[in-house]
């Protein structure tokens, strides 16, 4: 089969492709103090936490979250996380941010501090923390360019792996009131023959499902 | 027939597959731009006046590359660290004097409670390329100087300031390394919002002014 025949057969390949890589996923949950008539008209802050060296909770798998909470129920109101970190900068920072829920009490001591999470009527904070990171890989593929045109041939094959932690913390109370595992793993594929036909799983997506699942049962009525 | 656009499509491509090799031995180049919000917290009341010396106002950093693999960098970071400072200082100063020249004994000066001046000593970067980690990372060491107005010392101290981000599809390195400098230099804002009023010597100086001192005790200070 000639090169260009292949070309114009790579949208059938890429829909055939469209069917995704295999992921398990599992997820732990631990609550201390559910609400039973969902968070009401208060807000809900999800913020990742950037302490460790090594590692960065991804702001994409943050947004991702509370896209999540707000597509299961809209009535929740999310706030952003960039719009949390900066309407309470220097607060929230990795080098100033709360690291118990106690530590809440000697931020409200400050007047503009307590008047702005009063006004944003933040009732929950959720912190996440983990990251997706590359296990294996294996393969090789060559790309090439001519002036009958550009191609690849070859096979990779990668692994994912996912793992986070939600800790819910209760801004009135000032404890935290629960806790959410999720872990999910799973190995994608990408063939060339001219085209390259990514099959990838989503990995960092059944995460973000599984934890958003859990906290859409922690803070609404409906789920 | 062949058209137009096929008979060019062969030297077009060879083209295109050149600039995209020479394009990984060039220099990577960042102006750093982001945004720095106002931060929240009771305002000293003290009128402070600020000097930013021309090594200051365009810091930049350059990185020959050690090898073939690599490539040189230049990270600009004059403009967002002015940004970043008139922001800051701004917020946390009754009122915010900019000087017209570093003070000295001879000089006329506005009339101000004391001088501002930052420097950026120091500056290092890690991409993931370096370090096989999968965030980029900026680290700044500053050093800062307030003097009266004949320019006589008050405080002298250094800071340090620390951003990463995480690698992200389809994120240039330039991009990345722009984030993390955005990170870093929110990191110094906050460090020097949080711990000014705790510099001994400026402590010792409030003191002489009857000054409050309590604003910057951040939440992972002991009570």
């Amino acid at each position: 089969m000639s090169p260009r025949a292949l070309a114009r057969l790579a949208p059938a390949l890429l829909t055939a492709a469209l069917g995704s890589g295999c992921v398990t996923s599992t997820v732990d949950e631990m609550v201390f103090n559910e609400p039973t008539e969902g968070v009401g008209d208060a807000s809900v802050v999800i913020l990742g936490r950037r302490h460790a060296s090594d590692y960065e909770t991804e702001p994409d798998f943050i947004q991702c979250i509370g896209r999540h909470i707000q597509r299961g129920d809209p009535s929740i109101e999310v706030v952003g996380e960039l719009e949390f970190l900066n309407a309470l900068y220097p607060w929230f920072e990795p080098r100033t941010a709360p690291l118990r829920p106690a530590d809440i009490d000697r931020l409200m001591t400050q007047p503009p501090v307590a008047e702005k999470l009063a006004s944003l009527q933040t009732e929950y904070l959720i912190w996440v923390d983990g990251t997706t990171v590359q296990t294996n890989s294996a393969g090789s593929m060559t790309c090439g360019v001519g002036p009958g045109g550009a191609g690849c041939f070859g096979f990779g094959t990668w692994g994912n792996d996912s793992t986070y932690e939600a800790t819910i913390w209760d801004f009135t109370d000032r404890a935290e009131v629960g806790r959410v595992n999720t872990s999910a793993s799973g190995q994608s594929y990408m063939p060339a023959v001219v085209v390259p036909i990514p099959i990838i799983a989503p990995v960092q997506g059944t995460a973000c499902d599984g934890l958003g699942d859990q906290l859409l049962k922690f803070l609404s009525s409906e789920h | 027939m062949t058209s137009a656009p096929e008979r060019h499509a062969g030297p077009l491509a060879l083209l295109l597959a050149a600039l995209l090799a020479l394009a990984g031995c060039g220099a990577k180049e960042v102006v750093v731009q982001g945004q720095f919000p106002e931060p929240l917290m009771s305002r000293l009341p003290l009128t402070l006046g600020v000097w930013y010396d021309e090594a200051f106002r365009e810091h930049e950093f350059f990185d020959e590359a050690k090898g073939r693999a690599e490539s040189d960098w230049l990270v600009r970071t004059g403009e967002a660290q002015v940004q970043l400072w008139d922001t800051l200082l701004g917020g946390m100063f009754e009122r915010v004097v900019y000087m017209d020249a570093r003070p000295a004994p001879a000089q006329m000066n506005p009339a101000v409670d004391a001088v501002l001046i930052p420097r950026v000593d120091e500056l290092q970067y890690a991409i993931p390329a370096q370090t096989n980690i999968k965030v980029y990372e900026i680290w700044m060491r500053y050093a800062f100087e307030l003097v009266n107005t004949k320019g006589e010392a008050i405080a002298d101290w250094t800071m340090t300031a620390y951003g990463k981000t995480p690698t992200a599809f389809l994120q240039s390195d330039e991009a990345a390394v722009n984030l993390a400098a955005v990170v870093a230099l929110r990191d110094a804002g906050a460090h020097f919002a949080t711990s000014f009023t705790r510099v001994p010597e400026v402590a010792a100086w409030m003191e002489t002014l009857d000054a409050p001192t309590a604003v910057a005790a951040g939440p992972g200070d002991a009570p």
